[in-house]
């Protein structure tokens, strides 16, 4: 049986039909060492079942370990990674760290859409504040699955990186990736690191206009 | 592993509506249901996710038809049946709200105003703060008040979780299936929750209740490490070490942004007649932010519907 039950695929089939334009490329990454890569099978299983649903969606799957080329260009760090590019074959900024499941597995959908269509879902007041910058931002969206406050943050995040060349968003699921979760000092989520950096941080549910305020006032300071 | 399909879709707003359900909780959420099924046009102003503090509740018990049910999935239905009748969405923040003489402008955070006869407050309530040394500065760092999301971040450690009503105890019996021990601090000398709810927490092996106390201090380097916990009776005081605090003691209302329009208890919740009308004509306010007797998502929802009832009788 697989991961999506017939309902979600239906559902999805519908929703692809109507939302997507342009294809979309799920860029996989994954260890073929299970002590290593604990979720990666999974992970590969629910991407393959996804693409299966709409023709122009599809997958790619390369090996973190031996790949060297590829996670250099995609500056990929641990797995499962997963990257989204356009039918163009611009890679946007927009990572996946861990299974996308929960909550997390409907913000994978909403940015296939958005890389489908090209355009960042955010307001005009934003894209004008994202224009002026100048450094490369990293934005870091800690999260668990049942986290049903942590989509809107990731979506935030990885629109951003849409929008702008400058900014690259990932999601980071906190269980899975327990250790880095300890050094950031994730204990409630969503937790929100801008450029890696463990003092530059905020943690909660922020609505679009702070966010995006917060992440450049930490990323200016 | 569950895979949630559901996406938040967006919606272009439209600078008018019939009525604007400020807040997308149980009481709005119906609200928004029943004036689509009056014919009228709706949107609904939700700044984090729709369904409000529903999503935060691990189980729910006593909304009829659902012997039991998981907050979340109630609060998505909810979504749904509202969105399935043609209600509108908007993921924003009200930030003001301008009563002229036949209309009210509500001011979003996206610098975006919208306009219509009625508007109807349904901010609901966010969680209270302890308001104790340690409790800002370690939000994030072992203080939470949020158990669904947070709670695996702390399996198998030692936990603390303040307060002892319904929230408090609910979510005791989600995360001791996570933690190694929880030991819950209730100010009063009983809990207050339900019957079945308390008996569960006070049978379960792994949790302790210290009663008629309270955490006067949280304390820690990078993180939490301990809690000083006082008997408001004796004055005793002692340290109690622990991984992580939960919080849930109660509510406080969203009310500010109404403030100086319509009449306000002193607790901060706002007035209403019962047809759910302030002060101000065509202003109504539902749900937790209410001031009424009983707060949950039964009366939450029976607010809704009869605040619509009177409008689309009486505006329309």
């Amino acid at each position: 049986m697989g991961l999506l039950s017939n309902k979600d695929v239906a559902y999805l089939r519908d929703l692809f039909e109507k939302e997507l334009e342009k294809s979309v490329r799920l860029v996989f990454f994954k260890s073929e060492d299970p002590a290593r890569c604990q979720y990666c099978e999974i992970t590969e299983q629910v991407l393959s079942e996804l693409v299966g649903i709409d023709s122009r969606l599809t997958l790619e799957v390369h090996d973190f370990d031996r790949e060297k080329d590829l996670v250099a260009k995609y500056a990929v760090e641990m797995v499962p990674a997963l990257v989204l590019e356009s039918e163009e074959g611009k890679d946007y900024g927009i990572r996946f760290y861990g299974v996308p499941s929960g909550h997390e597995f409907g913000t994978l959908i909403q940015d296939i859409i958005t890389v489908s269509k090209g355009t960042p879902q955010l307001s005009s007041e934003t894209l004008k504040k994202l224009e002026k910058l100048e450094r490369p931002v990293r934005i870091s969206v800690f999260v668990t699955p049942t986290c049903p406050y942590c989509p809107r943050a990731v979506l935030t995040a990885h629109n951003m990186a849409v929008a702008s060349d400058k900014i690259v968003a990932e999601m980071i699921e906190a269980n899975e990736f327990w250790e880095l979760s300890e050094r950031f000092g994730v204990s409630s989520v969503p937790h929100i690191v801008v450029n890696r950096d463990p003092d530059k941080f905020f943690v909660g549910a922020y609505p679009e206009r702070e966010f995006v305020e917060e992440v450049l006032r930490l990323a200016e300071g | 592993m569950f895979f949630e399909v559901d996406v938040p879709k967006r919606f272009e707003i439209k600078d008018r509506y019939d009525i604007v359900v400020i807040g997308g909780g149980p009481a709005g959420l119906t609200a928004a249901i029943y004036a689509r099924r009056a014919g009228l046009s709706v949107l609904v102003v939700e700044k984090t996710l729709e369904g409000g503090y529903v999503n935060f509740t691990h189980l729910v018990e006593n909304y009829p038809g659902f012997p039991k049910i998981k907050g979340e999935e109630l609060a998505s239905r909810f979504k749904e049946h509202a969105e399935s009748f043609g209600a509108e969405f908007v993921n924003a923040e009200a930030i003001k709200l301008e009563v002229k003489a036949d209309k009210k402008i509500v001011e979003l955070d996206n610098g975006k105003k919208v306009e219509a006869p009625v508007v109807i407050v349904a901010t609901g309530a966010n969680p209270k703060r302890l308001n104790v040394p340690g409790e800002k500065e370690f939000f994030g760092r072992g203080v939470s008040y949020c158990a669904t999301c947070d709670g695996y971040l702390f399996s198998g450690k030692d936990i603390v979780i303040v307060g002892g009503g319904d929230s408090a105890c609910d979510e005791a019996m989600f995360l001791v299936n996570l933690v190694n021990r929880i030991t819950m601090v209730q100010l009063l000398e009983t809990l207050t929750a339900a019957k079945v709810l308390q008996d569960r927490v006070l049978s379960h092996p792994k949790i302790e209740v210290i009663y008629n106390s309270t955490v006067k201090e949280i304390r820690g380097k990078e993180k939490v490490e301990e809690v000083l916990v006082e008997n408001v009776k004796t004055g005793e005081r002692k340290v109690l070490k622990t991984d992580g605090v939960f919080i849930f003691i109660g509510l406080n209302p969203n009310s500010k942004l109404v403030e100086g329009l319509v009449e306000i208890d002193p607790y901060g919740y706002i007035v209403t007649d019962e047809n759910m009308e302030t002060s101000v004509k065509g202003l109504y306010a539902i749900g937790d932010v209410r001031r009424k007797n009983l707060r949950q998502i039964v009366t939450a929802v029976a607010d809704g519907a009869i605040a619509v009832e009177h409008a689309a009788k009486h505006y329309f």
